[in-house]
């Protein structure tokens, strides 16, 4: 089967799924061939895939206050797989994600390809990019079989736009009953506020040489005065809980592309820099002059963040427009 | 109750070598054991103490994974038995390959409460065997676990999403893929790694587990593994009392334009 | 007194898996005794650093031909002993066809490869390696006697203790076999590991195939500070170094760091390793007190081999400490035997050690350099002497249009510029030939 010409994404979020849509149709052939996205929710969400440029929708009802959670519908999707057997299907990057993949490769007797950052052709077949080694290398392979399951993370790939025409073809689907079920009982939500790291255009990273919790209002400051969005290394968001994961830059956080990185702090472990080392401009601070970071930075501040870190904020506030 | 622990060995990656082409090479790097695997490994040891019951360790792989240093440093974390399928077809098994091949194993190790899986291995961490296996095995299998408990028999776990933390009920026996906070490894102490050298480990070819040529198949052809991409960075430190340094930071980026 | 019954016993306790550690440990354990080797690091060898080279006399007669199956570097073929002053040095090169046939005289080793090969011979003779534990105390019994050693909570008892645990020995120190280390007895050695191509430094160093070479540097090396510097070849890796004595190093208010760079940047050695590409950077402490430094080697209970007990020789030509280290513990395997079979381990019981030391090349070998340390510690030899040597070499090779004059003149003169008087002289030449 040499071309791509049916090609499905699902993700639990709809901002995921729109991204996918485009991903996946730049990669339908130039002639025929058709986007399916994968839709459990509301008949708008299903909806709004059409608009987003999915030429077909499969459409699994989640009527509202049901709490059947997305891993339920797992051999509903395997099931419309075999059936219909599409060349590819991209699945989101979320836990949940990598959750539904993981499964549905198990079931389909294939593996999957996952955290691609980058899918194209290759005489007539698909060529997949990921990092493995914690960032330290760069892996290409051809999935092989018959349905290839892939995985990519947020800002891979780039939202259309709810450009297109409404109205395009929805099948509902039912769902087959899973073998095994999990009752949820609770939710917690996180502290998360939404942000969208792949779209800032300026970031300030918080690494380890912040010394207290306390210490991020001075990096707050910083980021004010260059109208900058704030992230931090791993270390910072999972083991100290400073911050939210999702404002964790690194190979299996956010990979991010801004104009302008400032790290503060920031040691330069290959498993972070990975995740901003295509940054336009890359500024460190750091007190350690043999600091990693140094040898990726455009320009450098070895000295102590504490002294350094206001006295730019106030530089930027008091420039010379 | 029993507990399944599955773990990989892997090159050191401090050990990468990069050749003049630009690969990757890790062949002269020593094997060790992921913190990955270690998480959940302690994760199983403390289900085991609280509940009564033991820990078996389980890896599937080439003959590195055999290395007495690694079943010793293994067993000194407190498993009770070590399990290993050691086959050279094994090495570079993708997550499809690895997954049977610990189904296979697991049905012959005989009945179990729970398989424990570290986030990712240390190496490819695309943390998908886990949920793997555990579909193979029609059991309940769910990733990114960071809480176990056990309540009248039946599975309660937090589950540690983008967003939220979901507490999730199910019964046993299932598969936990398991996150990095779940709990924190234990140093291995002089006593346990003196009784490591005397606990039994079984070591299986792929034939005694009624594996076929086949199912170690690919399904996926490497094509490169490579040293990722070069930025050319200009490397300008900037020199000068603190203040000076600075302003010549926020002039150099307004000439850049990027402020 | 705690009741110690329900605690692990084993018949020896090696703390410390080195050179030393390990030997010891191979020798007992071959005999069928049960014995725990114990390294707080990794793996052994990880805290280890040596320049380094193993003269191979010691364990050859423990493991025959051992260097066909160790991770050793290069035989050592050439030596070369560079005086160095600021602009110009002073080079003796000596290189021996004998040496580069079995049963070679000497090795360079990467100890982290080495150590971990010496010791899994030990593991293969039944010795149980127990890593990444750190001992902290030791247990004594109800005279005082060490019956066995505590890191943190986990106690393990043992008819003898070895202490094979470094030239910072605690364990020497918590056993009572000596006090705290006088700075003017401890050396710092500080070594980078620096990678080139094989065939890069085969000819840069006129090496044929697995020969090797042994520099030691004297003089402005060390910018004064008592001590010297070394290069060593490995197989595609350089070891530089120097090794300075801490007392002159706090004195003079200079880094190890910044010593070495220096070093490293002096004409002479920059052109044998550039090219290179740091690999590994680390520094240790050496024992340099020579026989004066040496603490009591046994108490009951315990007995002290390698660093720990001192044993170490640093003339400026040859540095050692692995093959006195080896032979150290060989004494004190066959000492321990001895003990074991009147069932008696207390000082009286393990006396032989010492006895063995004497007899052996390696108390032996110490007296001989017993003055080294004070002949080093002359600061001529730092400046003066090279500077003497170098102006000569200047002179006889320089022409001018004037006549030349003799070589006596020369010397003497030279001598008067550089503040060295003939008494000087002669009391140095007596007291280098006495020391060296």
């Amino acid at each position: 089967m040499a071309e791509f010409s049916e090609i499905w994404v699902f993700s639990e979020k709809p901002s995921f799924t729109a991204e996918l849509i485009g991903g996946g149709r730049s990669l339908l052939p130039a002639v025929g061939g058709r986007l399916t996205a994968v839709i459990y929710g509301s008949r708008e969400k299903a909806e709004e895939a059409i608009q987003y440029g999915a030429d077909r929708v499969l459409w699994l009802e989640n009527p509202l206050g049901s709490e059947v959670p997305v891993e339920n519908i797992v051999p509903t999707l395997a099931r419309q797989i075999e059936d219909q057997k599409p060349r590819l299907v991209l699945i989101g990057t979320t836990r949940r994600g990598r959750a539904v993949a993981g499964r549905l490769a198990a079931r389909l007797g294939t593996t999957v390809i996952t955290d691609v950052n980058q899918l194209t052709y290759q005489d007539g077949e698909l060529l997949a990019r990921h990092m493995i080694f914690g960032g330290g290398a760069v892996r290409l392979e051809k999935p092989r079989g018959e349905t290839i399951l892939a995985t990519a993370g947020l800002g891979v790939f780039v939202s259309p736009g709810l450009g297109h025409p409404a109205g395009g073809d929805i099948q509902k689907i039912e769902l087959v009953e899973p073998e095994w079920q999990v009752t949820l009982r609770d939710r917690k939500v996180r502290m998360a506020a939404p942000v969208n790291l792949v779209a800032a255009r300026k970031i300030v990273c918080v690494g380890r040489g912040v010394g207290k919790k306390e210490d991020l209002s001075l990096v707050e400051d910083l980021a004010r005065a260059l109208n900058a969005e704030i992230a931090c290394t791993r270390p910072i968001a999972e083991g100290l809980n400073w911050l939210p994961r999702e404002r964790y830059i690194g190979v299996s956080g956010a990979q991010v592309r801004p104009d302008l990185y400032v790290g503060v702090g920031v040691s330069g472990q290959v498993q972070h820099t990975v995740g901003m080392s295509m940054s336009r401009m890359v500024v460190a601070i750091n007190k350690d002059a043999n600091a990693p970071i140094f040898s990726q930075t455009d320009y450098s501040l070895v000295g102590d963040l504490y002294t350094l870190v206001p006295l730019l904020s106030e530089a930027l506030k008091n420039r010379k427009p | 109750m029993n507990i399944i622990v599955c773990y990989k060995p892997t090159p050191d990656a401090s050990d990468i070598v990069v050749r003049a082409d630009g690969s990757i090479s890790v062949e002269r790097a020593e094997w060790i054991l992921s913190p990955f695997d270690l998480q959940a490994v302690e994760a199983g040891m403390r289900l085991a103490e609280a509940a009564g019951g033991k820990v078996m360790a389980l890896s599937v792989g080439p003959r590195q994974i055999s290395n007495s240093k690694l079943k010793k440093d293994m067993l000194s974390r407190g498993p009770d038995e070590l399990y290993l399928v050691v086959d050279d077809a094994l090495a570079g098994a993708d997550t499809a390959v690895t997954a049977r091949v610990l189904t296979q194993a697991v049905r012959k190790m005989g009945s179990f409460d729970l398989i424990l899986f570290g986030e990712g291995s240390a190496d490819l961490y695309f943390q998908q065997v886990g949920l793997q296996v555990g579909e193979l095995l029609c059991i309940p299998t769910l990733n990114a676990i960071s809480k176990i408990d056990l309540e009248d028999g039946r599975l309660v776990v937090e589950r540690s999403l983008e967003d939220e933390i979901e507490v999730l009920e199910t019964s046993m026996p299932a598969a936990l893929s398991v996150t990095t906070d779940i709990a924190l490894p234990r140093l291995p102490s002089l006593k346990e790694i003196l009784k490591a050298s005397k606990k039994p480990v079984t070591e299986w070819t792929l034939t005694d587990i009624d594996v076929q040529g086949g199912t170690v198949k690919a399904h996926s052809e490497i094509v490169a593994v490579q040293a990722p991409p070069h930025v050319e960075r200009k490397k300008v430190v900037l020199e000068g009392k603190p203040a000076e340094a600075v302003q010549s930071l926020v002039d150099a980026l307004q000439k850049e334009g990027i402020l | 007194m705690t009741d110690h019954t329900s605690v692990d016993k084993f018949d020896v306790i090696v703390v410390g898996a080195g050179v030393a550690g390990s030997t010891a440990a191979y020798l007992l354990a071959r005999q069928g005794l049960q014995v725990v080797l114990i390294e707080r690091g990794p793996y052994p060898g990880s805290k280890n650093l040596s320049g380094g080279v193993l003269y191979t006399h010691s364990l050859h007669q423990i493991l025959p031909n051992f260097w066909e199956e160790a991770p050793v570097e290069r035989c050592i073929t050439n030596q070369v002993v560079i005086f160095m002053t600021g602009s110009a040095h002073f080079n003796i090169d000596y290189k021996d066809e004998a040496f580069s046939k079995a049963p070679y005289n000497a090795f360079t080793v990467l100890r982290g490869k080495f150590d971990r090969w010496l010791a899994e011979q030990a593991e293969a003779a039944g010795a149980i390696l127990v890593p990444r534990i750190r001992v902290d105390r030791v247990l004594r019994g109800h005279q005082g006697e060490v019956i066995g050693i505590a890191a943190g909570e986990e106690e393990m008892l043992a008819d003898v203790v070895i202490a094979a645990d470094g030239a910072n020995s605690f364990l020497a120190q918590e056993a009572g076999l000596r006090g705290r280390i006088p700075t003017h007895q401890v050396g710092v050695g500080v070594k980078e590991l620096i990678a080139l191509p094989r065939e890069t430094i085969e000819e840069r160093f006129r090496l044929d195939g697995r020969e090797g070479a042994a520099y030691a540097i004297v003089g402005y090396a060390t910018q004064g500070v008592a001590g010297g510097g070394f290069l060593y070849t490995n197989l595609d890796t350089i070891s530089a170094g120097l090794v300075m004595r801490l007392d002159d190093l706090v004195q003079n208010k200079l880094k190890p760091g910044d010593v070495i760079e220096d070093f490293l940047s002096q004409p002479m050695i920059a052109g044998l390793v550039k090219g290179g590409k740091l690999v590994e950077y680390g520094a240790h402490l050496v024992p340099e007190g020579g026989l004066a430094m040496m603490p009591r080697l046994v108490a009951d209970g315990i007995l002290v081999v390698g660093d720990a007990a001192g044993l170490g020789v640093n003339n400026g030509f040859v540095i050692r400490g692995m093959d006195l280290a080896i032979g150290s513990a060989a004494a004190a395997a066959e000492a321990i035997l001895e003990a074991r079979a009147r069932n008696d381990f207390s000082t009286g019981g393990l006396g032989d050690y010492a006895q063995k030391l004497e007899k052996s090349f390696v108390l032996a070998d110490m007296r001989t350099y017993a003055r080294t340390p004070e002949f080093f510690s002359n600061d001529r030899l730092y400046h003066a002497y090279p500077a003497m040597l170098t102006d000569l070499m200047r002179q006889i090779y320089t022409h001018h249009a004037v006549p030349r004059e003799h070589l006596v003149s020369m010397f003497s003169r030279s001598a008067r510029e550089n503040g060295v008087s003939l008494f000087d002289l002669v009391r140095d030449l007596f007291s280098g030939v006495r020391s060296l």
